[in-house]
Order: structure tokens, then sequence, then C-alpha cells
């Protein structure tokens, strides 16, 4: 089997003693991020990404991936013992993983959560194996009209799911488009709205963005909060194996879990949230004794985690294969794919395997380091929650100052953070979608050369798009999501008037 | 939350409006066999144009003034005294340099927040500029911005 050889040589990548002590260094990391309130997924790895660049692109990777598998369970600590989720894909996890700590079952809680976590996780990653070249072969036939259709759909998708006003969501989108328009125009050369400053005409990098809007516009939004919620008591290692009675109840929410969420995570857009809600929606549809959700049902925990851990891992599908991130975590990864020299996308597999591979190998590494921290290190992990956020919100804001400074060692991205952690502090308060933009500044370049390429091939015919088959189906995608909500917008004021 | 949609819908249209404009005036629209680099802004001035249209459609029309969204009291203190601290951190980060700064910016900002007592508000200060030492100039070898000035 050809995949067995690349899954052999990936283990010898990964399982080097730094790269494995990354991994681990990774998962630890990130369930502390996780399981702070206000730092999630996106700002931890927007903050940790300038670590990498001393290091070798695999390295790097394999740091970052592990993170995000371990912000992934970090926040679902949180959710459990103070109702307060420690990031988007967690928020399902309250309803009855609170309720189960209400009853004295925080343990059991978290034990199956991590269980699942596993579980999903190490299916997520054979799937991710089996998936991927596959779709890296597909995708090699794919024109500039297919890249460009295929961007178009990832970012509407994203923010059409992204939140609850649509409107706001593509006019965030739209204004990370229009600053990945700033900068040395990729074709003619020529600087656009540079305004004779050497920095600007350089154009706006994503990372010190990244890092003030989901980094120091969170501390910010979260600045006018009083302390927040304690925990109180202890939780011991024991505590949290769950019994087997609880196993026999959540094994097929599990597996229901996984398969759900590795599904929805591949789509662009969709990701880790998205998926932990349907997935708890449909545990509620099949259950037999649906009256029990809500109020600590064991298997709305289980599903949902092992649903937002398949849909992390299979969001690194399209990030890989096709180099259109479905998250703003993994568009985070991306533009450190591409500030590593790496042009994410088909040939990836064919001209970097070793990193593909090693990135895949310590997926599996991760997963399982994840369990044994899961519910090894809990009650560490319980006391770090007791930090006061006094202390906290300071310390995040230094780590933001010294990622965007060390990005390109100079002081304008830091003066940049700073701005888009003002700009990311209204965004969060009035509704607009800062990982729209953020994944509309990565891809913005991408689509931009995509399109003109298109447009000179075509000899300025629009028809490219939907002449070609594969492009045509992405587009017509693509623009019903633009379509769905200008519809409903149309219906309510003809109500109205 | 209805009058910031109102403002912000008017900001971003004159915004819209400005880049389409000024790409058409400065860059070139259509270059010698395809589209140049004015094509994209243009557009995509039009298409935010049309949203900040629509959204300040939507709030003029609204009769809801929403929640009120802006902080008051002590928390819009806080926020304040988080930004106004990390704006002097970040000015003065040349010439105080990005340890010595570190240091003394969460001494300041931990105190202020949580009225920690002195040892706890010193402790947690120099040993996140300890690590931030050890990490970034030791081991990363970032060129931080160091001290213009010495105190000491």
């Amino acid at each position: 089997m050809d995949f067995l050889t690349h899954l052999g040589m990936g283990f010898g990548i990964a399982l080097t003693p730094f790269n494995l002590m990354m991994a681990v260094a990774g998962v630890l990391v990130g369930m502390l991020i996780g399981a702070l309130p206000g730092v999630g997924p996106p700002s931890g790895v927007a903050m940790l990404l300038p670590l990498t660049f001393g290091m070798e692109p695999t390295s790097g990777i394999i740091m970052l991936a592990a993170m995000y598998a371990g912000t992934m369970y970090g926040g679902t600590i949180t959710s459990v013992l103070i109702n307060t989720p420690g990031e988007s894909a967690s928020v399902v996890t309250c309803l009855d993983g609170y309720q189960m700590a209400l009853q004295g079952r925080a343990g059991p809680a978290l034990g199956i959560a991590a269980l699942g976590s596993f579980i999903a996780g190490t299916i997520g990653v054979v799937l991710l194996m089996l998936v991927s070249p596959l779709l890296a072969r597909w995708a090699l036939s794919f024109g500039p009209p297919e890249s460009f259709a295929l961007m178009l759909l990832g970012l509407t998708t994203v923010t059409l799911l992204g939140g609850d006003d649509p409107l706001k969501g593509y006019i965030s989108m739209l204004l990370g488009l229009m600053l990945a328009m700033v900068g040395f125009d990729i074709i003619s050369g020529e600087a656009r709205y540079g305004f004779g400053i050497p920095e600007m005409m350089d154009g706006v990098d994503f990372l010190p963005v990244a890092i003030g809007l989901f980094g120091l516009g969170e501390v910010l939004a979260g600045a006018q909060e009083k302390g927040g919620p304690q925990v109180k008591g202890k939780l011991r290692l024991r505590d949290v194996l769950p019994s087997l009675s609880d196993w026999a109840m959540s094994k097929w929410s599990i597996a229901r879990g996984t398969v759900l969420g590795f599904a929805v995570g591949m789509l662009p857009g969709a990701g880790p949230t998205v998926a932990s809600f349907l997935s708890y929606t449909v545990e509620k549809k099949v259950s037999r004794t649906p009256e029990r959700f809500g109020k600590g049902a064991i298997e709305g925990v289980a599903a949902p985690e092992s649903a937002n851990n398949a849909a992390a891992t299979a969001a690194m599908v399209p990030m890989l294969t096709l180099g259109i991130p479905g998250s703003a975590t993994t568009a985070i990864m991306l533009g450190g794919l591409m500030m590593w020299g790496l042009r994410p996308g088909p040939m990836l597999f064919e001209k970097n395997p070793q990193f593909v591979w090693g990135l895949i190998a310590s997926q599996y590494i991760a997963n399982f380091m994840l369990l044994i921290a899961s519910t090894a290190l809990i009650p560490l992990f319980v006391r770090a929650l007791r930090i006061p956020y006094s202390i906290l919100m300071p310390l995040i804001i230094v780590f933001c100052v010294t990622g965007a400074y060390s990005l390109k060692n100079n002081v304008w991205d830091v003066g940049q953070m700073l701005v888009f952690g003002v700009v990311g502090y209204f965004m969060k308060k009035l509704g607009y979608s800062p990982a729209a933009l953020v994944l509309a500044l990565v891809l913005g370049p991408l689509a931009e050369r995509a399109l003109r390429q298109s447009l000179i091939i075509s000899d300025a015919g629009v028809g490219i798009f939907f002449t070609r088959p594969i492009s045509a189906v992405l587009m017509v995608l693509a623009l019903a999501a633009i379509a769905v909500p200008l519809a409903k917008w149309g219906r309510t004021l003809l109500s109205r008037s | 939350m209805r009058a910031a949609d109102r403002i912000a819908a008017a900001l971003l249209l004159v915004f819209a409006v400005a880049f389409a404009a000024g790409a058409l005036e400065y860059y070139e629209y259509w270059g010698a066999g395809g589209p140049g680099p004015a094509f994209l802004p243009f557009w995509l001035g039009v298409v935010m144009s049309l949203l900040a249209l629509m959204m300040l459609a939507r709030a003029l029309r609204n009769p809801d003034p929403g929640e009120a969204w802006l902080p008051r009291g002590e928390g819009l203190r806080h926020t304040l005294a988080v930004l106004g601290f990390t704006t002097a951190f970040i000015a003065l980060l040349k010439v105080v340099g990005m340890i010595l700064g570190t240091a003394l910016f969460l001494a300041a900002l931990v105190r202020y927040l949580g009225r920690h007592r002195w040892r706890v508000t010193l402790a947690v200060a120099l040993a996140a500029a300890g690590f931030n030492w050890l990490v970034f100039v030791h081991w990363l070898r970032v060129p931080f911005p160091e001290a213009g000035i010495w105190i000491f």
C-alpha cells in the first residue's frame, strides 16, 4: 500500500525527539488556552505562530496542529465546570455538561468528552489520511476558474454560517478582501493604497490583524466583565474516569458524532462549531428519552465533543489539499504555511510529502497525548482556571505584543495589531464576524490572482466560471449562499410594507 | 445598537465609495489583455457600497433602538484602562525596550485592575518579563527593541 509507506515515513518524522516534544507542548498549551475563557483556538494559534518561525515548517505545523486539537478539549473543561465555553465549539457542551457538574458528575462528563475526543480524533486522522490524497489528485486538474469558484464558496459559506447576521458577515468579509488589496499587485507589481508609506506598500499582514482581532479584541471585550465565575472544589484523577454504564450509554453517540463531525468539518466554512450543534440535535432526535437532554444527559456531552474533534481534524483536509481553510483557525495556519514558503494545495502532497505525512502522523500522537493529558492533568487545569482575570488579561496582551513584533521585528506591526484590537472590540460588540475578515484577508490575494487569470484566459468573459462543470457547480453553490440571506431580507421587506 | 449600525453603515458607505473611486483614479482598470490592478478593488468598493446602503436602510427603518452595548461605569473605566496602558506600552516600546516595558506594563495593569498586593504584582511582572527574555531573546534570538534610556 502506497500510503502505508508514506505513513511510516510520517511517523519517522513525527517521532523524532524534537517533533515529539513540539506535539506534547502543543497539546498542553492548547488545552490551557482552550480552558481560559476569552482565548479561543484562533487567538491561540495566532499568538503562537511567531514562536514557530525559527523552526522547520514540519515542526511548526506539528505544534500548531497539536495545539488546535488541545484547544478543542480545553474549551470543554470550562463548559462543564463553570458553564462558560472556552471556545465556540464547546458552547453546546454547556447544556448537559454543566448540568452534570451540578449533579456532582463533572468528572464523568469530562472523562467521556476526553474519550469521545480521542476516538473521534483517531478515526478522523484515518479518514484524513484516506480522503486527502484522493481529493488532492482530483484537485490537480483545477485551473484558475475552479480555484476562484472554490475560494468564493469557502468565503461565502464561512460568512453565512459564521454569525447571526449575514449582512454584517458579508460586510466583514468584504472588509477583509479590501484590506487584502493593499500592497503590491501580484500581476502588475504596482503598489496599491500605499499612501507612500513603505510599510503600507508591503501590504497588510494577516498575522498582526488576526492577533489584534482575536487576542487583543477579546481581552478588550472581556475587560468590562467582573472577575468571572470561579471553580469550586477539586477534581481527582479517579473522578474523571467514566463508568461502564456511562460508556454503554454514549458509545453510539460517540460513533454518530465522529461520522457527522468529519463530514461537516470537511465542508469549507462549516467547521467544529456547526458540527457540535448538529450532532447535539441529532442525538436529541434519535434518543428514546429526549426529555433528559438539557438536564445532564451524558450523550449530550459525548456526541458534540466527538463531533468537534472529528471536525477539527477534517478541517485539515480542504486546507492541505485545496488550500482553502474552513475556519478562522485553519486560515491562520494556512497563512503560516505560506510564510514558511509552502504553497498549500494539491501539489503539497507531491512536493512536500515529508511535511504532509509528518503532520498526519503527529495527529495520531497528539490524540494519544490528549487522552493522557486530559485525564491525568485535569486537576492542574482546574487550578489554572483560578488565575484571576486581572492577571490573565495583561499577560495575554503581552503575548499579543511580542507575537506581533516577532513576525518581522518591527513596531509597525505591533501598532497594526493595536488598531485591529480596537476594530475587533467593536466587531465583537456589534455583531460583525472577525473570522470572515481574517479568512478573506488570507484568501484575498489568491482569489484575485485566480479571478484575473481566469478573465485573461477567457478574454474577459464571465462565462468561463459557468461553462466548466466543476467550476459551475461550485459557483452555483457560492451564489446560493449569497442569495439565501438576500431572499430572506427581501421577504421581510415586502411583508413589512 | 441601532445608532451604532447607522453610524457604521454611513462610515462604510463613504469608505467604500472612496475605495472604488480611488482605484479608478490611480490605477489601471483594464490593462493589455486582461483586468488591471484597479479591477477587483473597484468592484469590491461597489459591492461594499451596496451592502452599506442595505444596512443603512435596515437601520433607518428599524423601530427598535436595541440594547445599549457600550459599557458604563467601572466596565468602561476598565476597558479604557486596558486600552490606554496597552497603547502607552506600544508607543514606548522603542524608548524603554521590550523586556523592561513588559515588566512595567504588567506591574501597572495588574495592580490597577486587580488591586493585587505588590508582592503578587511584581512576581507576575518579573516572571513574565523573564519568560519573554528566555524564549524570545535567548532562544529564538528575536532582536527586541532595547531600552533607549537606562533608568537603572
